[in-house]
């Protein structure tokens, strides 16, 4: 499977990938440079987290092995891509519990803000054809994707 | 290899995924009471009317087909753990190599007045429940709920979309006494409130007299008050469903014992979810239905590969009504020594109970963003002391490590 590795010295907290991952996501047609940051609507689905001696810490989600927020989902939203190894949202099936956003350990998913019945989740921008729009942008190479 | 399970929700269901992944030529029959696959934490929803029958439904389209999964519609009646055969009340037998008991758990209906007798008293647990609970309320108007826990409240929020007329009578007092302190709860009861319901706080059903039509049409509360209704629902608690293990010699108290394999006291048989009474909570129903089904594969633990029901941290839930949502973790109280931190605006609320610079419990309500880091450090008793920041914006930044494959590990 791809996943997105994250070499977080090399960030530098532009958050880029943050404004990418909101315009690739964003429901009205456009380009990054009319992308309305102030409408909650735009949600991003990566983080860059301050640590506390400053430096950055991107957090995406790993689609992981064993993903806990598939392993909490009641309504079969969520769901573990046996072929590309992706972890995969339906938010149409999605019961909007939020038990997946207290089962992530590393704190990647949340509500959606306005509507409160989904969630903001990684999707490695199926719509563009699965390259993700936060490593095009990250101008540090702090990360990028790899087969693992 | 024949493997049978008994119980078709998520602890079965995730077992019988889980099996087919580790063995492609093995049989395996599911046998499930239920018509039909649900989730039971979308009932509410069938009330409501937002989604069909089929519409609960948690598994992938062909998930019965594809995973080559026998499925059989009928209850089970008793387990021979000696021949390693179950019997069905159509009086057909099944034989094992591997036997897991995923039967769930029932309503409790408690033994006030006739409320165990009366035709239009309901649980609210199975689909099948909530098939009989929606036509009868095709002529209620009136309903009365016991109960204000996520279940009690559920169906509220479901009757109230059809807008029914319903009241609330709860012991405590305040409605999601489990989940909640009085500040979180008050907020879900004024949303209730105001979307109709009445609540009967710090009040118990007393008596209930069955009318001639077999139904009760009033609810007597020890506060004296008489409540009026055309139908009830009894949201009291549940029971893990194993009946009928009696006499099978496998081991039952509060529960089916199980060890962290999830074996019972009996060999190849196993049981996973809420029928073992270690928690009421779907993940981690899942997380048993998938050692469970390890072990009855023989798959021996190694790296990335577990095999031990260990991750039991169960005082933990999500809720969301009306489009509040609350997060609760961990201790509800604060004991003497303990600090509480409170975070609170017009949207927001938030409480976290300390200990010795341990998390005992945290409340977040109105936005529970990224909070997913919040089960990790109460189960995990992460010393959250001396990261020179507000407890409410620490993140996996303050912990974070990376390992093999681009994992994220936690450092601390």
């Amino acid at each position: 499977m791809r996943r997105i590795i994250v070499e977080y010295e090399k960030c530098d907290g532009c958050k880029n990938c943050s404004v990418a991952c909101m315009q690739a996501h964003r429901k009205t047609p456009g380009t990054v440079y009319d992308l309305d940051l102030t409408n909650p609507e735009n949600e991003s689905r990566n983080f860059i987290y301050q640590a506390a001696d400053g430096t950055y810490r991107p957090i995406f989600c790993r689609h992981c092995d064993e993903p806990e927020c598939v392993l909490s989902c009641m309504s079969g939203a969520l769901k573990k891509d046996p072929d590309s190894g992706l972890v995969t949202y339906d938010e149409n099936r999605c019961g909007s519990c939020f038990m997946c956003v207290m089962n992530c350990p590393f704190g990647v998913l949340k509500p959606d803000r306005v509507t409160k019945t989904k969630v903001i989740k990684c999707d490695f921008c199926a719509r563009d054809g699965g390259e993700p729009n936060c490593v095009k942008s990250c101008p540090k190479g702090a990360i990028h994707v790899e087969e693992v | 290899m024949m493997h049978v399970i008994i119980g078709g929700g998520a602890a079965g269901i995730t077992a019988a995924r889980e099996i087919r992944g580790w063995q492609p030529d093995a049989q395996i029959v599911m046998i499930c009471a239920d018509e039909q696959v649900h989730s039971r934490c979308m009932l509410h929803k069938y009330l409501s009317h937002e989604r069909t029958a089929e519409e609960l439904d948690f598994t992938e389209e062909g998930f019965f087909d594809k995973n080559r999964i026998v499925q059989i519609h009928d209850r089970v009646v008793s387990v021979d753990t000696e021949k390693k055969e179950v019997s069905l009340a159509s009086e057909r037998q099944i034989a094992y190599d591997r036997l897991l008991i995923a039967t769930g758990a029932d309503s409790v209906i408690p033994p006030v007045g006739d409320l165990r007798k009366a035709e239009n008293v309901f649980g609210l647990r199975h689909l099948s429940d909530a098939q009989k609970i929606d036509r009868m309320a095709e002529t209620s108007d009136e309903i009365l709920i016991i109960g204000a826990g996520l279940v009690g409240l559920d169906a509220a929020y479901g009757l109230l979309e059809r807008g029914k007329k319903v009241t609330v009578v709860e012991m405590a007092p305040r409605i999601l006494p489990v989940q909640l302190d009085e500040h979180g709860a008050k907020a879900y009861q004024e949303l209730f409130e105001k979307a109709g319901v009445t609540f009967r706080l710090g009040c118990r059903a007393q008596n209930a007299a069955c009318g001639a039509d077999n139904r009760i049409h009033s609810v007597e509360l020890d506060s004296g008050e008489t409540i009026a209704c055309d139908m009830i629902i009894v949201a009291a608690g549940v029971r893990p469903s194993s009946g009928f293990l009696e006499n099978s010699g496998i081991k039952s108290e509060r529960g089916i014992e199980v060890t962290s394999r999830m074996e019972t006291n009996v060999k190849d048989v196993y049981a996973a979810g809420d029928v073992t009474g270690l928690s009421g909570i779907w993940p981690n129903a899942m997380k048993q239905g998938k050692m469970a089904a390890r072990n009855m594969c023989g798959i021996k633990p190694g790296p990335g590969v577990d095999t031990e029901y260990t991750d039991t941290f169960a005082a933990k839930n999500t809720i969301n009504f009306f489009g509040l949502e609350t997060l609760c973790l961990g201790a509800l109280q604060p004991e003497e020594g303990d600090e509480v931190l409170v975070e609170e605006d017009m949207h927001i609320y938030r409480r976290a109970i300390l200990r010795e610079g341990k998390v005992r419990g945290i409340l977040l309500q109105g936005d529970i963003s990224n909070s997913g880091i919040w089960q990790y450090i109460i189960k995990n008793e992460i010393d959250v002391s001396g990261k020179g920041k507000n407890l409410f914006r620490l993140t996996f930044a303050d912990y974070f490590g990376t390992g093999e494959r681009g994992k994220y590990v936690w450092t601390f």
